[in-house]
This record gives C-alpha cells, structure tokens and sequence, in this order.
C-alpha cells in the first residue's frame, strides 16, 4: 500500500471567482459563445471583475473573448477553449480524488 | 492588482465541488430557453382555433354555436400568425446571448418549419375550388398538422428531447384518427388532444426544469 500521491490543483481555476466562470462557460456546448453581459448577469459580478479573471483565463488559453457585432452594436462573446475544458474536467477529477482518495487507481 | 475574496480558492475540495455544481445548474437555467414560450403560443392558438372551427363547423354539418362563417379561419390564422412573430422574436433574443453551433441549429430549424409550411401550403392551394368546403378543411388541417407533427419529432431527434418527440408522435396519431373519423371530430381532437397536449408538455417541461433548478441551485 503506497501513499497515494495528491493531485495538484491548478492554481488558474483555483480562485473561487475564476472557478465559477469556468465551470459557467463548461455548461455551454463546445464551440458555443456565451455574450459578455450575460455571463455577467449569470454570475452576478461587475463588468471590472469579470474583465479581470477573463483576461487571466485568456492569458492560460483558457477562455477565448472574441469582438464582433450583432447588427450594428459590438458584442463580446465569451467561450471555453479546448484547452479550457480540459482544465476544468482534470481540476473536477482532482478534486474528486482528494475526497475520495481510495477509489483512485494506482499510477505506477 | 486587485486581490479580492473572489481570488481566494474555496475552502475544500467538497466546497469547490459545491460551487461547480450551483454555478453549472444557474448557468444551466439560465440559458435554457423557456419551454412554455415555444409551445404555449402554438397551443393556445390550435386550442382556440379549432375549438371555433369545431363548434362552427360540427360533424355532419351541425353548427353548435352560429357564428360567423370566416371567423374560425380568421381566428386561427391571425393565433397561428401571433404564435409565428412571438416564437420567431424569442428565438432571435436567444441568439443575442449564445452564438455558436446551438444557434445555427435553432435558425436552421425555424427556417425548415416556414419552408415546409409554405411548401405544403403551395401544394394543397392547388386544391382551391375543387373540394367541398368540408373536405378542404379537413384537408388542409389534417397536411398542416402532419407536417407538425413530423417537425416536432424532428426536433425531438436533433435535440434529444423525448417530450418534444412524444408531442409529435401524439400529435401524429390523433391527427390520422381525426382524419378516419371525419370533419368535425377532427377539429375537436385538434382542439383538444393535439393543442392540449402542446400546453401540457410545455407546461410539464417548465415545471421539471423548475425542479432542477431548485435541485441544483438551492
């Protein structure tokens, strides 16, 4: 019986504020936007703060924030990248492992 | 720059699971589009719509209320017209908040509901002047609400909702008994268990939606 080695968690998503916008954007389907003042309404955070844990999720590749238009007024449209899933369905195993530590299988 | 609580992990691995699970069940409601707005306006209207076509035009001819001779179809026309613009302008908002493959599924799906309408519409025109009043209304009715019935099963196949593929499939069928059963009875199985049945599953899906929300979100 080894020690079972505890998974890190990625400090990216690992801020509360961040881990409730990944895991917003992860109900999305793939390759689905989400308009900005939506997921602001959504999460109930000011425009500022969104701004500033998207710009950090976007600096990881994790979130892709696009500028486009519907009509004539711009829009931005928020979405999970690949790489973003990922990260949020490895951090969601990692915690599941820390909870239950027994069921993980063994890496040799 | 700015270190606020929100850059602070959650207190545990269970919090955190926590905090996943509400903010994917808010998220989930809220994007969620409204099940009553998409089948609410049609029901009312098949509900109101037939239900004068039946007590104006009965079986064997009976007349149940005297009513005008246009009004049913005047009724059922404008409803259906209202249900069209309200559905179409929900669809648009949806598409104002979520853009992507969802969004071009929907536009691709409301597209197909007004060219088989039309499609159909051209076809059965052809008929005018040919038939018995109550034959053409039987005909038209029955062709409108076949290609209902299909496009809701349809729509139950591309997004794996058995509700909407049930109400098409029902519909379906009560259609082909009212059709045997003759005018008349056709209205009033339109108007009752075809119309019905859209207020029930919009409402039925509404409520479940509700419930899932308060599961999740608490």
């Amino acid at each position: 019986m080894s020690q079972t080695e505890l998974p890190e968690l990625d400090p990216v998503i690992h801020a509360q504020a961040r881990l409730r916008v990944v895991s917003s954007l992860s109900t999305l389907r793939e390759s689905d936007s989400i308009a900005f003042p939506r997921l602001q309404e959504i999460l109930k955070m000011t425009a500022g703060n969104l701004s500033v844990h998207l710009r950090k999720l976007e600096d990881a590749g994790y979130v892709e924030v696009t500028k486009t238009h519907h009509g004539r007024t711009p829009a931005t449209l928020v979405r999970l990248t690949r790489r973003g899933r990922l990260a949020f369905e490895d951090y969601t195993a990692a915690l599941r492992a820390l909870l239950s530590p027994g069921q993980e299988e063994q890496k040799p | 720059m700015t270190t606020g609580d929100d850059d602070l992990p959650p207190a545990n691995p269970a919090e955190s699971l926590r905090l996943i699970e509400r903010e994917r069940a808010e998220t989930e409601l809220s994007i969620t589009p409204d099940p009553r707005a998409f089948l609410w306006p049609w029901g009312f209207a098949w509900v109101i719509g037939f239900g004068l076509y039946f007590l104006r035009y009965g079986p064997g001819d009976r007349v149940f209320v005297d009513l005008p001779a246009w009004l049913p179809l005047t009724v059922l026309l404008t409803l259906l017209l209202a249900a069209g613009i309200f559905t179409g302008w929900y669809g648009a908002q949806l598409s104002r908040h979520i853009s992507g493959p969802s969004t071009r599924q929907g536009v691709m799906y409301g597209i197909t509901w007004s060219v088989a309408f039309a499609g159909m519409a051209t076809v059965l025109s052809t008929t005018n002047g040919l038939l018995t009043d109550a034959h053409a209304n039987l005909l038209w009715a029955g062709a409108m609400v076949a290609v209902t019935g299909i496009m809701h099963m349809a729509g139950g196949a591309i997004w794996n909702d058995r509700g909407l593929f049930a109400l098409g499939l029902w519909t379906s069928i009560v259609n082909a008994a009212g059709i045997l059963v003759g005018a008349g009875w056709h209205s009033l199985i339109l108007a009752v268990l075809a119309g019905g049945a859209m207020l029930f599953v919009g409402t039925y899906q509404w409520l479940r939606l509700r419930r899932l929300a308060s599961r999740g979100v608490r």
